[in-house]
């Protein structure tokens, strides 16, 4: 077995790719109280990686990434792509996670369009990156934040929820999913009825009590909460405990497992705090074996079982066997990889966009057909919810028996 | 009476004088310092304000709020900015920064006017806003905080340093008055010292006062003419008292 190479190894060519390997560039949280989604991603990307390269790579070349640890900061984020495309001369961007930090760094791709950089799949559902000026410089596989918002709130006014509060991170992802579910409740003739906001960095052991009381104020039918797992899950705690009984839902971003795991542990009563719990997802259930790339996604996770980058770790961290943010990386990277094969043996990033356009109706595996073109930059489009049964997470299948 | 006491009103005089200046230009420059810095800060804050409404105008109309968000994200980290929030022209808060939400006083009070305003805001501190439109006020408002603490601190911190200059002169110009007023007052003591003596038969022209009366200043004068008068009741000590100094001239002693 081959092991996915995360070292520095530079393309001997200067454009990310010589006659052995193939480097991707990757900024995401890797250290602070988001890393959990930066690691997760990488291992699940590692696990489909590793099984390419073990298998003689694409072409031939197999497939190094290189990581860089951006906490979920913007500055950070902005740095280790300078370092990324000028230094390491990375062949594409893979894998960057969180809207404030991939909202600053696509400028910094279009001033540097003519090296043809591409940011491939990053770990967020922000408009920014799929609409101009910057959309030309982006590929997404995952569906938006607006799709994700959307969808929770057409499922919530259609059981009669139709007073609905949001809590959200106070910066660019925060906003952009208050504004999806504005623009979502503005088709229903509705509006938000209250909003709180946190800081970015937030840690599950800050209390939320003065959030929840806002919202509670208002009297809601329901929250929908954007932000990441270590937040919501305090918010989570303080609405169950300060009475706010109503369904809490979250979108993808959060990372379900690292809540779950936040929430529940320690707590014999935690039926109580996940009971209103409802969380989209834009992959669907890894539990879910009857679905192709669910089974080979389990399979690769189990055989490689990917360390985290270890040279970035601060703290010890214990993986997830699986998780829905990790089932992502594992598809971007089984997409990316579907897109080299299709560049050929010699890869050129010019060619990137092009190949990238001829991928139409590629079967991922989980049901849903994709396809690329210009006006098309967004591979997947399906949201999917779950709730939690059985301490793990599960499709929810009717909203208004849970909810109405 | 000692001569401490002869030069204590002059001394106080030129204490009071140093004083009055010292406070009078403390006054100026407090008034000074405040008005400028106060003025600077609030031009300062006009132009952040215009600048991001100039840069909001293209997000609100083409793009996603997530965009014109991560744009007072970055001018919320520059010093002395609080906090910054954009309306529509409707009045609806688009983007802000407040955590954990609008404040009930800006939310409720919002009459979307450009004046700049002083605001108490309630467990989050004093702040001076300032508005700029967007569009002309077509496409809405950006309204910027900033922190009057951080002002006065600043202010404080100039005020400080110009008092601590001013003090030090004081200070110095006291000291450097004692002193000369002790290099006034020592040959004067000396000659009172010296008449004493004369007066009590102890002293002459020969004795250690030799210096006294060599002196070619009022001082020297007195001292010339104390010895006169004490031997003029001795007419054989006159010669002596003429013969003790450089051309004793006794119409300029008494002339002082």
């Amino acid at each position: 077995m081959a092991p996915l190479t995360t070292t520095t190894s530079k393309a001997a060519s200067g454009s990310g790719s010589d006659g052995q390997e193939i480097v991707l560039g990757m900024s995401a949280a890797f250290s602070g109280p988001s890393r959990g989604l930066g690691i997760e991603l990488y291992r699940g990307a590692s696990a489909y990686f590793e099984h390419v390269n073990s298998s003689g790579g694409v072409h031939g070349r197999k497939i190094a990434l290189k990581t860089y640890d951006d906490g979920y900061q913007p500055d950070p984020s902005v740095q280790n792509t300078m370092t990324l495309m000028l230094e390491d001369r990375v062949f594409a961007l893979f894998g960057y996670v969180g809207t404030p930090t991939v909202t600053r760094v696509l400028p910094m791709l279009k001033k540097f369009q003519d090296q043809t950089v591409y940011l491939f799949f990053p770990f967020t559902g922000a408009q920014a990156q799929r609409e101009p000026p910057y959309a030309d410089f982006a590929f997404n596989l995952r569906a938006s934040y607006r799709q994700e918002t959307a969808g929770l709130v057409d499922n919530f006014v259609s059981i009669g929820r139709k007073r609905i509060a949001v809590f959200y991170q106070a910066d660019a992802y925060g906003r952009s999913g208050w504004e999806g579910v504005r623009r979502a409740l503005k088709e229903h003739g509705e509006e938000i009825v209250a909003e709180a906001t946190y800081r970015r960095g937030q840690r599950f052991e800050g209390s939320m009590g003065r959030q929840v009381e806002i919202l509670k104020a208002a009297n809601p039918d329901a929250v929908i909460c954007i932000g990441a797992y270590a937040a919501c899950a305090a918010f989570l705690r303080d609405a169950v405990d300060l009475g706010l009984q109503v369904p809490v839902a979250n979108l993808s971003f959060v990372g379900s497992e690292s809540l779950l795991q936040l929430i529940t542990e320690s707590r014999p009563d935690r039926d109580r705090y996940t009971d209103l719990l409802v969380n989209s997802q834009v992959v669907p259930s890894y539990e879910d074996a009857r679905i192709p790339a669910i089974r080979e996604y389990r399979q690769l996770m189990l055989r490689h079982n990917p360390d985290p980058p270890q040279d970035l770790l601060e703290q010890a961290y214990s993986p997830l066997p699986q998780s829905f943010v990790s089932l992502e990386g594992f598809l971007d990277a089984k997409m990316m990889v579907k897109i080299l094969d299709v560049l050929g043996e010699d890869p050129d990033r010019t060619n990137l966009e092009s190949a990238v356009f001829s991928i139409q109706n590629y079967d991922l595996g989980i049901g849903e057909l994709v396809s690329f073109a210009p006006d098309r930059r967004q591979g997947l489009q399906t949201v999917y919810y779950t709730i939690v049964d059985a301490g793990r997470f599960v499709p929810l299948d009717d909203w208004k028996r849970r909810f109405a | 009476m000692s001569l401490q006491k002869l030069f204590q009103k002059t001394l106080f005089g030129i204490f009071f004088l140093f004083g009055m200046i010292g406070v009078a230009t403390s006054v100026l420059c407090i008034r000074t310092v405040d008005s400028y810095l106060s003025r600077e800060y609030e031009a300062n804050s006009k132009g952040i304000a215009k600048t991001i409404a100039d840069a909001s105008v293209d997000i609100i109309l083409n793009r996603d709020l997530s965009v014109l968000q991560s744009l007072i994200d970055q001018f919320v980290e520059i010093q002395g900015i609080s906090y910054i929030y954009i309306t529509d022209e409707t009045g609806e808060f688009l983007a802000h920064t407040f955590v954990p939400g609008v404040p009930e006083q800006i939310r409720t009070g919002y009459t979307g006017s450009n004046e700049t305003v002083e605001r108490r805001l309630p467990g989050i501190g004093d702040f001076v806003e300032v508005s700029s439109p967007i569009l002309a006020g077509i496409s809405g408002n950006v309204h910027v905080g900033m922190d009057m603490g951080l002002l006065s601190l600043r202010i404080q911190g100039a005020i400080g340093q110009q008092v601590y200059l001013i003090t030090s002169i004081f200070v110095g110009g006291v000291f450097a008055a004692i002193w000369l007023m002790g290099l006034a007052a020592k040959p004067i003591a000396q000659l009172l010292s010296y008449a004493v003596r004369l007066a009590g038969g102890r002293a002459d022209g020969a004795d250690r006062s030799e210096k006294l009366l060599a002196r070619d200043d009022e001082v020297g004068h007195l001292a010339r003419l104390f010895l006169y008068f004490s031997e003029a009741k001795d007419p054989n000590r006159v010669e002596r008292a003429t013969a003790a100094g450089p051309n004793p001239d006794m119409s300029g002693a008494l002339g002082g």
